[in-house]
């Protein structure tokens, strides 16, 4: 029996504007998404802002009710079975908020393991240990309002933990988090990777992604572009090269130019402060670097490098929609 | 199937962390302790005025101001305030109906604001020298007890209603007196125009007061006291039923819209 089964799920909000003239809006979040996975599978869904992954979850985890298709999440039907479903998971949300504040840490585990019903002696035995796995066991009498983000998001793992759930939904669990807290905390995911928990992860990290899941499904546009390992979806760019050249105030007009030459296959800018860096794909390799520069019409250029597609270059290549398939 | 056992534990747990978190809310200190009081001051001088033994009405009538305000403002918006601080999806995400941690934060308001009745009692008796005795001591605290369930049972009522119908919480202060005077607080309620009885009578604070202020003055029989707890056990029954509709639609609602958290 699969964890997840997804089947066409589709999820439209309607967004209503104006006093007088009304107007109402429909905005497609998630747009016919099927995907399974197994008991005890890391699945990462991986997609930019706006894509559809929150939407996905809230649908999973009942918080939200899905337009069409079905869901079922440990065998029980999202919608009918709602009560089912929600004994057998736990979730986080990315973000510090979803804690009492004034309670201490220890307080907030013991409210929400009764609100799982853990039993008394289960939780005073419990949540030391899961204290232990996310590091607060020195931090647990003082006031939530005093942790740091990191700290916080720990606190939120131990939560969903409390009641020893088959299966997590982790809803970009590192988002605004420090480099250090970020790295405890993929590593308390990895810890229970390997108790063999289900785990649903959302993140726009590739790093992360390929880092910690077994599977891949990018999402973009509340559709799911590729699913796949994350070497599969390497494999999406393995003809490619990527040229990385540092500018100086590239102008628009410029860089649609070089979008359009016949050697690049897709094309992407990143700001970095007073530079941009342009990231080229092309099947050429370091051919195509001579033409590339010829065609920067005297911009200021920084380093230049050609190197290896990593699945962030797939990632990219999907949701520019120069791939597809999947 | 959850049993009846962890929801009970549920709700004294929620009642608990209610407690604790209530104590560093200065509204909620403002509300249950500092306004009664102020009520009770100004009662008791206008009372002492105008001569007779209403201290003990004053006393008890300011504690029940203390409940309702507590209840209004506190109960009133436990739905909003989850929401506001992430927690309401949290919540809705458990296992546990929203309805019993609902509950028991109620629980915690009103035993909280009961403490309001005692301070308008040390200050009648300190300040103003009544000689305050409950004539029918044993009634009373039995009231007491049924007020607790009344006034929870009340108060899960609110949430939802304010929640599935905002046009109420913008009146939630315009609702704060018309419940002090409809339900007999500070001043019996034959002082009302004679339309306005039913309405008290289809609230349970009305009984609550009425059966206080009766023991407090020695003058309930059987036969009042049995009319006051009844009603208040009935109408308490109702508002469970009418609020356990409202938590359904409200969270059937704020699923289809979406409005469970604030993105």
């Amino acid at each position: 029996m699969n964890a997840i089964k997804v089947d066409d799920l589709h999820r439209t909000y309607t967004v209503r504007t104006g006093i007088i003239r009304r107007s109402v809006k429909h905005v497609v979040a998630v747009d016919g998404i099927s995907f399974e996975v197994q008991p005890g599978e890391l699945f990462g869904l991986l997609g930019p802002n706006g894509a559809g992954k929150t939407t996905t979850v809230k649908m999973l985890t009942t918080l939200l009710l899905p337009t069409s298709g079905t869901a079922s999440v440990a065998g029980y039907d999202v919608v009918r079975q709602g009560q089912q479903v929600r004994q057998r998971i736990g979730f986080i949300f990315g973000g510090e908020r979803g804690l009492y504040w004034r309670l201490n840490g220890y307080d907030n585990l013991r409210y929400f393991a009764s609100l799982y019903h853990v039993e008394p002696d289960v939780a005073r035995r419990r949540i030391p240990e899961l204290l232990e796995l996310v590091g607060l066991e020195d931090r647990a009498d003082e006031k939530v309002e005093g942790y740091s983000r990191g700290m916080k998001q720990r606190l939120h793992v131990a939560r969903t933990l409390l009641h020893d759930p088959e299966i997590l939904f982790l809803d970009e669990p590192t988002i605004g988090l420090d480099p250090v807290g970020a790295r405890q905390l993929r590593q308390v995911i990895r810890d229970m990777q390997q108790e063999r928990k289900t785990i649903l992860l959302t993140t726009h990290y590739m790093f992360e992604a390929d880092a910690l899941c077994d599977r891949i499904g990018v999402i973009d546009h509340g559709k799911i572009v590729a699913l796949d390992t994350p070497e599969g979806l390497k494999r999406h760019v393995s003809d490619l090269s990527v040229i990385e050249v540092e500018v100086y105030g590239i102008p628009p007009e410029t860089v649609d130019q070089i979008r359009n030459l016949p050697f690049v296959d897709t094309l992407a800018v990143e700001d970095r402060d007073q530079r941009q860096a342009l990231r080229v794909q092309t099947p050429r390799g370091s051919e195509a670097v001579p033409d590339l520069m010829a065609s920067l019409n005297g911009v200021r250029v920084g380093r230049v490098q050609v190197r290896e597609p990593t699945l962030e270059d797939a990632y990219v290549r999907l949701v520019s929609g120069v791939d597809g398939s999947g | 199937m959850i049993r009846l056992r962890q929801l009970v534990r549920v709700a004294l747990l929620s009642a608990e962390m209610g407690l604790r978190h209530a104590a560093t809310d200065a509204f909620v200190i403002f509300a249950v302790f500092v306004q009664p009081l102020i009520i009770a001051v100004l009662g008791l001088f206008m009372l002492r005025e105008r001569g007779g033994d209403y201290g003990m009405f004053v006393v008890v009538g300011s504690g029940l101001t203390g409940l309702w305000s507590s209840l209004l403002f506190v109960s009133g918006n436990a739905i909003t305030t989850e929401r506001w601080t992430g927690t309401l999806e949290v919540l809705v995400g458990m296992p546990t109906p929203l309805w019993v941690v609902v509950l028991g934060k109620n629980l915690a308001h009103v035993l909280q604001s009961l403490g309001s009745m005692v301070l308008a009692y040390v200050a009648a008796s300190l300040l103003f020298g009544y000689p305050l005795t409950i004539a029918q001591p044993v009634p009373f605290l039995i009231s007491l007890v049924f007020i607790v369930i009344s006034f929870v049972c009340f108060g899960l009522l609110l949430s939802p209603l304010f929640i599935v119908n905002p046009d109420v919480q913008r009146f939630q202060n315009g609702l704060e007196y018309p419940i002090y005077i409809l339900c007999g607080f500070l001043f019996p309620i034959l002082l009302l125009p004679g339309w306005t009885n039913p309405v008290s009578y289809a609230l349970s604070p009305y009984w609550a007061a009425r059966a206080l202020h009766a023991a407090a003055a020695g003058e309930a029989t059987a036969a009042s006291l049995a009319l006051d707890w009844g009603l208040m056990l009935a109408l308490g029954a109702a508002y469970i039923a009418l609020s356990a509709f409202l938590f359904k639609r409200l969270l059937d609602k704020a699923r289809r819209d979406a409005t469970l958290g604030f993105q």
